[in-house]
């Protein structure tokens, strides 16, 4: 029987909120369909592991990962906390597993190096949990900048904010020690990346953020582009913000509502109206019929679909470790500059010794 | 109480918007050390700021709460939320707290136990009942009593503090405001003639601090206000200039009237009424709780010929109680026994206010900001008309 038509083995190394919440039901969809199989999971929480194991019965709990090259397994899904992902994903490489790493891909740039460095000798896929490129809504995005739909594109405003839900279970996620920094590393990765897929590098940034001694729950970017506009990035993990993307054109405007994967706003200028698109699957087969656009779960399934296929070589990897690196240097450069936050609502005592704890 | 050294302060219900700012203030200010304390992890997202030694205690789990309590002098209580929240936590945290050999337990109460339309001459000498309008309001009387009761037993001394209407950075008063005037929703009952008995957050947790230094306040109450008497319009009218509205242009209601709707509503979802329903089989009740329904408003039947209209705003029972209030409850307590005058003026309290609905995203077009040296940059607005 010929190996590439086999399912994909996978192994689930971090069985918390991320792998509950959507790692379980897309691999269970895939793994009906024949596509993969899950056959191990790790988690050092036995209770996050057993959960998970009534979801995937027929898979082995890895007591550690020196067991993963007894796995059977061929693909890593590492959704651990962001502080394991560089030793997690080396281990499994090295381990002669192709990985896709949850985003963050590591805490810094010089663990991102590492484990794509280790990639490259093992010869394995390295790829990075970036989801939000697989939505249809940003790709459109994409082709309607590259096609200059929008004409000469003069600014742009990214906001990102809502009271924090995310059902984490350990502080350390909290703390400065155990996660690096705040809403830049969490949502921050996702904006930046989307960025700089669309645009390219920045040449001028400037950053400040809230954090005063610990990490920051606000933070904003001002960002000029050799192209020859600018922006602003705007992220909250303690107010809800106007969720949106908003790109201004000489032409038009294009405008985005976070996580709505499958939908764009588009505006003219001189227009009375604007459009409020759902997005269709281009086929020219059946024009008469065409197929609603992914929306958020399903591109959920179309990047694990990428990524299993990458592994079987039958397609390119859409989003490989060199594509999350550069977010991450992007990150990793905003934090060695941050300066502090404007807070208006502080006392000026308060002020200045909030000024002295941000630049710790 | 009156102490030297840095007094430790337990802050439960840390996230909160009147704990998470008395956390900053206290650190910060450099009051306080300051511990706060939240029910899940990811309520420490905000406290996160700060390298604290934050702690997860949920407000009904006694002992969580004793281990978060233990080493400190004060615990505040802050915890918000309904009836059941509001007077079942208290129990636990006076009891951890005793446990913990926490020294004063400060609860925040409100002004709201004198009701919404206080009578003049109120003050913390006044009679409270819990046959109040606002649930609410009953709710926060019994756990003032609660907390007499929980301290007869205890040796923790209590200190309550009954602010009137809180505003500030994240305050419900103000954002609730600023969308209704955003949403065309606004409104003032009595042309906004009412009084506001105000209190801006930082003069609360000046007042809280005070509280906890203080000697011989134990088994007190103590109501904490502005300086300055404000009407609503008066306490409306900042925020809707700074967000380009003129106060006359928002719609002036009629105070609160109880349809027979309402009142059979009131009725059918009353604890007695519920406990009866219970006794019948599930499809029974829904029998009877659709036909006890059958007379509430449906939804108006929509034709192609009518031109959408914003609908006028009707006035809660609260809001209509809050506006129609002719009375300045005094501070003269907590100046006479704490020291307490305001830190921040009402108009000073309304600017650092505004300047937060910019920071945060809300469409101000007149901050007097550039507060702390920086002034806000201009955000990209769609120009689809240009």
């Amino acid at each position: 029987m010929r190996t590439d038509l086999q399912p994909v083995k996978i192994v689930l190394v971090g069985c918390g909120a991320v792998s509950t919440l959507y790692y379980a039901p897309a691999l269970q969809v895939l793994q009906r369909s024949g596509t993969l199989q899950v056959v191990a999971l790790f988690d050092p929480s036995p209770e996050s592991v057993t959960r998970l194991n009534r979801v995937f019965p027929q898979a082995i709990c890895l007591q550690n990962l020196d067991q993963l090259s007894h796995s059977g397994a061929e693909l890593a899904i590492i959704a651990s906390p962001p502080r394991y992902h560089a030793e997690q994903t080396i281990r499994a490489l090295e381990a002669g597993l192709a990985v896709l790493c949850e985003k963050p891909m590591a805490l810094t740039v010089a663990e991102g190096r590492a484990m794509i460095a280790t990639a490259e000798s093992a010869s394995r896929v390295l790829a990075v949990g970036l989801l939000r490129r697989f939505f249809p809504a940003t790709r459109t995005i994409r082709d309607i900048l590259a096609h200059g739909l929008l004409g000469d594109v003069m600014a742009f405003s990214f906001c990102e904010g809502s009271d924090f839900r995310w059902p984490v279970v350990s502080p350390d996620f909290f703390r400065k020690g155990g996660s690096h920094g705040g809403i830049l590393l969490d949502i921050g990765v996702h904006v930046l990346d989307l960025m700089l897929w669309w645009w390219g590098q920045p040449d001028e940034i400037v950053y400040e953020d809230d954090a005063m001694g610990g990490i920051e729950a606000n933070c904003r970017l001002w960002l000029r582009f050799p192209q020859g506009f600018q922006g602003e990035v705007r992220l909250s993990r303690e107010w809800s913000l106007p969720n949106q993307y908003l790109i201004q054109g000489t032409r038009g405007w294009v405008r985005w509502e976070v996580n709505e994967a499958d939908k764009v706003q588009i505006g003219f200028a001189g227009s009375r109206y604007r459009l409020n698109a759902e997005l269709y699957e281009d086929d020219d087969k059946r024009p008469a019929f065409p197929r609603p656009a992914a929306n958020f779960h399903r591109s959920f399934l179309d990047q694990l679909r990428n990524v299993v296929a990458a592994v079987r070589g039958h397609e390119p990897l859409f989003v490989s470790g060199v594509d999350g690196l550069q977010s991450l240097a992007l990150i990793e450069h905003c934090y060695r500059h941050r300066t502090f936050m404007s807070m208006p609502w502080l006392s000026d005592r308060e002020y200045q010794r909030a000024g002295q704890l941000n630049a710790l | 109480m009156r102490c030297e050294y840095m007094l430790r302060v337990a802050v439960l219900g840390a996230n909160g918007f009147i704990g998470s700012r008395t956390v900053e203030m206290l650190h910060l200010g450099g009051l306080a050390e300051v511990r706060p304390v939240v029910r899940s992890v990811a309520r420490l997202a905000r406290l996160a700021r700060f390298d604290l030694d934050c702690r997860i205690a949920d407000g009904f789990d006694q002992t969580a709460l004793s281990a978060a309590f233990r080493g400190c002098d004060v615990v505040v209580h802050a915890i918000a939320g309904d009836s059941r929240t509001i007077v079942g936590t208290l129990a636990p945290a006076y009891r951890a707290a005793q446990e913990a050999g926490v020294q004063r337990f400060i609860y925040l109460s409100t002004a709201s136990v004198h009701g919404q339309m206080p009578a003049p001459g109120t003050d913390e000498r006044s009679l409270l009942h819990d046959r109040q309008p606002l649930p609410y309001s009953n709710a926060k009387v019994r756990a003032e009593r609660t907390l007499h009761r929980l301290r007869c037993q205890g040796s923790v001394e209590l200190v309550l503090l009954r602010p009137g209407i809180v505003f500030g950075p994240r305050s419900f008063w103000v954002t609730s405001f600023v969308e209704a005037l955003l949403s065309g929703q606004a409104y003032v009952v009595n042309d906004g003639r009412g009084i506001c008995n105000s209190t801006y957050v930082d003069n609360l947790i000046h007042a809280l601090y005070l509280a906890m230094k203080t000697p011989g306040i134990d088994r007190e109450a103590f109501l904490v206000g502005d300086k300055e008497r404000v009407t609503w319009a008066e306490f409306y009218q900042p925020f809707a200039e700074a967000f380009g509205y003129d106060l006359s242009a928002l719609h002036s209601v009629p105070p609160y009237m109880l349809t027979w709707q309402d009142r059979l509503e009131a009725i059918c979802t009353s604890h007695p009424v519920q406990t009866l329903l219970s006794l019948f089989p599930r499809k029974a009740r829904r029998i009877l709780w659709a036909a006890l329904m059958a007379g509430k408003d449906s939804p108006p039947v929509s034709s192609p010929w009518e031109v959408p209209e914003v609908p006028v705003p009707r006035a809660t029972l609260e809001m209509s109680l809050l506006h129609q209030c002719g009375y300045k409850l005094p501070s003269d307590k907590a100046k006479k026994r704490l020291g307490y005058e305001p830190i921040v003026s009402f108009a000073e309290g309304c600017r650092r206010t505004i300047a937060w609905l910019a920071f945060v995203g809300y469409p101000v077009v007149r901050s007097s900001s550039g507060l702390n040296g920086r002034p806000f940059p201009t955000a990209v607005q769609e120009t689809a008309h240009d």
